[in-house]
């Protein structure tokens, strides 16, 4: 990083001609900024050691961070708020970014062939409990959507973690948990655009055709990175680290901003440009960008905490424990379902159901759309608490796999397999 | 023996077999290079009793352990020619050839032009052996000249 040595203009050069005033108070609140992000980010190291320690994801603790500090928290976070806030955005950007890179075009297409019944059961059993509860607690269709995505979408960062921890990548149940997976984050690249339409607040008509401006878009932007992969790829090539990163994420920001310009919603903007890397670019981001993505990550998870009262959590906590318990459920008979149909045997139809449970940074995602939107006061806190829930217990459900009885419905309705194999 | 190959989406490709002997292997290779290797339970056909993570280096070593057996298979028959110069490693049989025999009994270089350049024997190399000397069972017995007087040499060393 030579060259960068030069001081930074504001802080350190002499500002001539301005009023003294103005530099002290342009400096204390430099100040204070740097100091209150610094004490974000230490108090983010230890509980994401803590979290390593005791065996759980991240996630759920970065939120309850986020819960404890800003408005009515312990620790206020006024100065540093800004920064939070665009550290957010750019932490869902990378968050999607990642995740189209970790999918070739290849693995959409045989997930899409392999695994769309799967999906739709999928769709059905657990965004229909998150979609009827958000009607019952009346909070009108497009709220209702919004939570329906929240119960519906599992952890792929979560998940595909803990199942390298756990060492069940060679699995017989791994490749549907992983399809399952894949089939989600398509249904997601649809659903987004989608919601961003509806939060727009359109009439019928003006929606249906909006909607159909944005699958259009996605379509078009799939059919470019199924076709020019290569051109897109070479475009940002470079054997310079510094130079790719520059690339890379300047290329993100760009489309993530031209894709909320045009409604479709900057998280889907990233994800599309995600698949359309390949080659050594996508490989080197895949080693380059994990770190950035964990840090600004994080960030978005305590920036969602902090704007939530924590004792708005008070009233939702029923509705959130009804909707985790319904939704754990729903979910491991989905991934028992699809790990039955490819001939996986009860015990693991079982793990293949219990990895699925566990929600996290998707959920959060979905619901930070609609707090952004303001649709429903009760959806961020009834998402952080729900999430909250189901990362943890989900993590603990999926550790304990091979410990916990089989239920008697998996191995009842087992159609005979003769041999083991 | 037959492979079957099943991709993870975002992890790689996984390979599984099964051993002739019965135990269900499988292999993960991995985008970023890294392979698993892991052993599938007999009694819960769907997970793995143990799995061995691999860095690249590590399975191209592994590999060549594996492999092991036949690059020795193959280095024996190796035979290197250097414009009309054949240097070749030749086995002794059980019996028969000049297996008990000394050297000079077999008249190598008077019959071929090819002479025995060493001896090894066990982990022992014997350079430039006597006339006197005699083979054993096993011995690995290094003979040079040109293509045919080698091809010759070999028909008398082994009978």
């Amino acid at each position: 990083m030579a060259g960068w040595g030069a001081p930074f203009p504001g802080t350190f050069l002499p500002l001539r001609g301005v009023p003294d005033a103005v530099v002290g108070s342009a400096h204390s609140d430099a100040a204070a900024v740097l100091i209150q992000l610094g004490l974000v980010f230490l108090v983010l190291a230890v509980l994401g050691r803590v979290a390593a320690r005791i065996g759980i994801p991240s996630v759920p603790l970065y939120l309850l961070a986020g819960l404890l500090m800003g408005a009515g928290g312990f620790i206020p976070v006024s100065a540093g708020e800004e920064f939070l806030e665009v550290g957010a955005q750019i932490g869902v950007v990378l968050l999607l970014l990642l995740l189209g890179l970790e999918y070739t075009p290849e693995d959409l297409k045989v997930g899409l062939r392999t695994t769309w019944k799967a999906g739709i059961v999928d769709a059905i059993a657990n965004g229909g409990p998150g979609f009827a509860m958000g009607l019952i607690l009346g909070w009108g269709v497009t709220a209702a959507l919004l939570l329906a995505g929240v119960t519906y979408i599992s952890s792929s960062g979560i998940v595909a973690r803990l199942l390298d921890d756990f060492d069940r990548l060679a699995n017989r149940e791994t490749p549907t948990v992983l399809s399952l997976l894949v089939m989600e984050d398509i249904v997601m690249a649809l659903y987004l655009p989608l919601m961003a339409v509806l939060l727009v607040g359109a009439s019928v008509a003006q929606g249906a055709i909006a909607a159909a401006i944005a699958i259009g878009v996605v379509a078009t932007a799939l059919f470019i990175s199924f076709r020019f992969s290569n051109h897109v790829s070479r475009l940002v090539q470079s054997h310079s680290r510094e130079l790719l990163l520059l690339g890379v994420l300047g290329l993100a920001f760009l489309v993530a901003g031209l894709a909320e310009a045009v409604q479709v919603s900057a998280a889907v903007g990233a994800f599309l440009l995600g698949l359309t890397l390949s080659g050594q670019v996508a490989d080197q981001v895949r080693a380059l960008l994990p770190p950035l993505r964990d840090v600004f990550g994080g960030i978005f998870f305590v920036f969602f905490g902090i704007a939530i009262d924590p004792r708005d959590l008070v009233p939702v906590a029923i509705p959130a424990l009804i909707l985790a318990v319904i939704t754990a459920v729903t979910k491991v008979g989905t991934g028992a379902w699809a790990a039955r149909r490819v001939g996986v045997g009860p015990k693991g139809q079982w793990r293949a159901g219990l990895s699925l449970v566990p929600r996290g940074e998707f959920s959060i995602v979905i619901a930070g759309l609609g707090v952004a939107a303001g649709t429903n006061a009760q959806l961020g806190a009834l998402a952080a608490a729900y999430v909250l829930m189901l990362a943890v217990s989900g993590s603990l459900l999926m550790r304990y796999a091979n410990q916990l009885p089989v239920p008697r419905m998996l191995t009842a309705r087992d159609p005979g397999r003769g041999t083991p194999y | 023996m037959e492979i079957f190959e099943t991709p993870l989406p975002g992890v790689g490709v996984r390979y599984e077999f099964t051993a002739e002997g019965g135990d269900h292997v499988g292999v993960i290779v991995r985008r970023d290079g890294k392979r698993d290797i892991a052993l599938y339970d007999r009694l819960d056909p769907d997970s793995c009793k143990g799995t061995v993570e691999l860095s690249e280096s590590d399975a191209g070593k592994v590999a060549e352990l594996l492999g092991g057996t036949q690059i020795t298979a193959r280095l024996d028959e190796l035979k290197h020619t250097v414009e009309g110069l054949a240097i070749e490693w030749i086995t002794m049989p059980e019996s028969g050839g000049l297996t008990g025999k000394r050297i000079a009994d077999g008249q190598i270089r008077t019959h071929t032009s090819a002479s025995v350049v060493a001896v090894i024997r066990g982990e022992r190399a014997i350079p430039g052996p006597e006339p006197s000397f005699t083979f054993e069972t096993g011995d690995t017995v290094l003979i040079m000249g040109s293509d045919d007087a080698v091809d010759r040499a070999r028909a008398i060393l082994t009978g």
